[in-house]
């Protein structure tokens, strides 16, 4: 039997990202609320030290800050003709767990969506034509989002400047800035801090893409490359380069995170109140079901609570959101053969994977030093940014290209050409020939919702706590497949640009596998939009069914875009919460009427 | 040999003949770092007005016990050539220093940080410190402090402060007067080198906090010393 706990105002589903900005904001606001993290709590002074945070085999290979899949994995399979399976080793996407969530191991790279991507489905129609939309793939799902980028620039700008993202702006107001990204939607204002230092490897890719008539700019990057004190007057440092940055945490106070921008500020205020090592089980609702009374969660020593909350936030992993709306009867299950009910539909990806472009052994890359952000990229095919009107296979979508590597780490990194045996002497000689002179572009766009690809629960495999697993179902379009070959081949030429010796050229395949690492920027399933019946949630993220129930984060994104999506989830988290706090907290109920 | 020794030893034997250890130093085009001409300059000082630096850092490098000048033996080459074209412009202001700084061809500097890098110099005895200072400075040192949010000096010094060369130099057996001194040259702006990341941290720490990392670091030379004896057979 649950003990019931005194009322609070509301209540944090996860603590990473959205849950510490949705209670910073609440708080601010005067609310009483609770955080729950399923995690350990965990901070910059010990837990991320050096040497211990740069162990590859225990963060890297052993996944040690990633979900618990002993206690809860995630079941998937390609279509739904298929018997889906517990991923027991994560691979393909990497979601953490403990406080901070994924927000901790991110790679500090900080882009904004673009303006069409808000709109998308208008904006393909408007510029292509319907046939044209058709002719990429019927099974294709794409609408817009129920927000413009106009709208949420504000709260763009407000993020950035709370993760002290340092970059050169390309659009200022419309007017295009040298140096920058001259594709960037327009932004109020110059970034908080100047771009980090240009890598040897990046400088190799400038020069390669310009000769080609392209726009390379400098990667924006929560990474910083000075000191800087975030409007909480919490003081981050410089990034040092140390090569650990994906997967790990920082050392140095120098990446974005909740330990580094929002909690030093947020645990200390009355109205806050952290639960670690809390584990969710499902969210309650009155006997009306549209409304929502609180949770019920089991905490590290198996004792089971019931805390009661005017207001439900899930700030969970993406996955995570939708199997929470799911394990709660909140909002109707999509049925991909009916093509009804909102919650698991329009699960999305992202379509990733670049050359590796070889040098001579006079160039010297040294790829250990760099951070999680070191890019040098282009836009040129990033989203619409160039005319799809005669793609002959047709398609949308695109994808953003640079020079991005992260580190050299011993473990991971050893690229060797095509013929290289995979082991034994020839290979140890092929590393050791190839390891300091070879660099990676990474191609990283869109992937579009197909009515074939969703999330819901699985009728067999269940949790440590008994419930049953989220159950994936995905491939990538046939579009995306189109998108991304195509582009391809561009960055080949850009690879021979560079003078590359041999260029192994990139792009996606079909089908999609868990076990190779591609993104962690799983979304959708909960997505926004102005229809009940195509969407989970309204424009604000707000549930259409159970009002007091909020489910933020890239759950909500239709499709998704060219880009990382970290800042645009916080961004539409500060959309959101400030609807919440002027709105909603006045007078309780839809902030959209259905 | 300790664990993390190894571990450095083994990346280094790893790196070595890939031509990762390859920077740049500012030289003459072509000049080879001789250590043996470091070496003369060392003892006898140069035509140009250069002291000997034996007068103050020892023939080996070790410096004496007083601890007001720094340890320079077996310190990384890149990193002792740095500092010196740091004195010379300014960056790094010292009245001592200064001078003879400038008195160095860049060839000279590349010959007597090559010859102080290769020495391998015992450590002095001295007086112990006490050991409730030592312990709380190898906290800060290895672990940091969450609540004055600053983090441990071997995340960049390296383990127990060996040093990641080229650029990071060690803190290992390094004399605590000299480490607590220059931290605060960096406090009070007369070391301006490294002015985001060092600048920054030395402003975090308080006089007490700099004397015990100080004094921890000190006597940090045994396993250095175990550990290159070791390393010769």
């Amino acid at each position: 039997m649950a003990q019931r706990l005194p009322a609070v105002d509301a209540v944090t589903i996860g603590v990473g990202l959205t849950g510490s900005l949705a209670a910073f904001e609440m708080v601010q606001s005067g609310q009483k609320v609770v955080g729950l993290e399923r995690g350990a709590p965990r901070d910059t002074v010990p837990d991320f030290q050096s040497p211990a945070i740069h162990d590859e085999l225990r963060f890297s290979i052993r996944k040690a800050m990633m979900q618990d899949n002993v206690k809860v994995a995630v079941t998937f399979r390609n279509n739904f003709n298929e018997t889906a399976l517990p991923i027991r080793r994560w691979a393909s996407f990497l979601p953490g767990q403990g406080l901070g969530g994924s927000f901790v191991h991110w790679n500090g790279q900080s882009f904004r969506a673009q303006v069409a991507d808000f709109v998308l489905r208008s904006h393909v129609i408007q510029r292509y034509g319907q046939k044209f939309l058709d002719a990429c793939g019927p099974e294709l799902t794409i609408q817009d989002w129920g927000v413009t980028y106009d709208e949420l620039e504000p709260y763009y700008d407000r993020f950035e400047y709370l993760c002290g993202v340092s970059g050169k702006a390309g659009n200022i107001k419309g007017q295009i800035q040298a140096g920058g990204n001259p594709f960037e939607a327009p932004r109020s204002r110059e970034y908080p801090n100047p771009p980090l230092k240009e890598t040897y490897f990046g400088a190799i890719f400038r020069k390669g893409a310009e000769s080609l008539g392209y726009h390379p700019y400098p990667q924006p990057s929560s990474n910083l490359s000075r000191p800087y004190t975030n409007p909480l007057g919490i003081k981050l440092e410089q990034c040092v380069f140390c090569g650990f940055c994906e997967r790990y945490a920082c050392e140095h106070y120098a990446k974005a995170s909740p330990q580094t921008i929002i909690l030093p500020v947020l645990v200390k205020n009355p109205n806050y109140e952290l639960r670690t090592s809390c584990e969710v089980l499902r969210i309650n609702l009155d006997s009306t079901g549209k409304k929502a009374t609180g949770v019920t969660y089991v905490d590290g020593a198996g004792r089971e609570f019931e805390q009661p909350a005017e207001i439900v936030f899930i700030t969970a992993f993406p996955l995570n959101n939708v199997r929470t709306l799911l394990l709660s009867g909140i909002g109707k299950p999509y049925d991909p053969r009916s093509g009804e009910g909102v919650v698991g539909r329009n699960y999305s990806y992202q379509t990733t994977g670049g050359p590796t472009v070889f040098m001579d052994e006079s160039i010297n890359i040294n790829p250990f030093m760099s951070s999680g952000a070191p890019g040098t990229m282009i836009d040129d095919f990033s989203g619409d940014n160039f005319d799809h009107s005669n793609m002959n296979p047709p398609f949308i979508g695109g994808q953003y290209v640079g020079s991005i590597m992260t580190g050299g780490r011993p473990i991971e990194f050893h690229p060797t050409p095509p013929g290289t045996p995979p082991w034994g002497l020839e290979w140890k000689r092929a590393v050791a020939r190839h390891y300091n002179h070879a660099i990676l572009i990474q191609q990283h766009g869109t992937s579009m919702s197909s009515r074939l690809n969703y999330l819901d629960l699985d009728p067999t495999y269940k949790d440590a706590w008994g419930q049953p697993l989220l159950r994936m179902t995905f491939d990538f379009p046939e579009n995306d497949i189109r998108m991304s070959q195509y582009i391809a081949d561009k960055v080949v030429e850009i690879g021979r640009a560079m003078g590359g010796k041999i260029v192994v050229r990139g792009g996606t395949k079909r089908p999609y596998t868990t076990t190779v690492y591609q993104s962690t920027h799983n979304c959708g399933g909960a997505v926004m939009g102005d229809d009940p019946k195509t969407s989970a949630v309204n424009r604000y993220m707000q549930c259409w069914d159970v009002p007091n129930v909020f489910s933020l984060g890239g759950s909500s994104f239709p499709q998704n875009i060219t880009y990382n999506y970290t800042i645009t989830i916080g961004a539409l988290t500060y959309w959101a919460l400030d609807a919440i706090k002027n709105k909603y907290l006045k007078s309780p109920g839809p902030l959209v009427q259905a | 040999m300790t664990f993390h020794r190894l571990l450095l030893a083994g990346a280094a034997l790893l790196l070595a003949p890939l031509g990762v250890i390859t920077l740049v130093q500012a030289r003459s085009a072509g000049h080879q770092p001789d250590a043996k001409h470091g070496a003369v300059i060392v003892a006898q000082g140069t035509a140009a007005g250069a002291p000997p630096c034996a007068q103050c850092h020892a023939f080996n490098g070790v410096s004496d016990a007083s601890g007001a000048f720094p340890r320079l033996a077996g310190q990384s080459a890149y990193y002792l050539a740095g500092q010196l074209r740091d004195f010379a412009s300014g960056v790094r202001a010292s009245a001592i220093m200064s001078p003879i700084a400038k008195a160095l061809s860049p060839d000279d500097i590349a010959d007597v940080t090559a010859y102080f890098a290769g020495v391998n110099a015992p450590f002095l005895p001295l007086k112990a410190a006490d050991p409730a200072l030592i312990k709380r400075g190898e906290e800060l040192a290895k672990i940091g402090s969450a609540e004055r949010r600053i983090q441990n000096c071997d995340n960049c010094h390296g383990p127990d402060g060996s040093g990641e060369p080229p650029v990071i130099p060690y803190l290992a057996g390094q004399y605590a007067h000299y480490i607590a001194f220059t931290l605060q040259m960096w406090r009070q702006g007369f070391r301006k080198n490294s002015p985001d990341a060092m600048g920054v941290i030395a402003n975090k720490l308080d006089d007490q906090e700099i004397a015990t990392v100080a004094a921890y670091y000190q006597q940090v030379q045994s396993t250095i010393e175990m550990v290159e004896s070791q390393g010769k057979d």
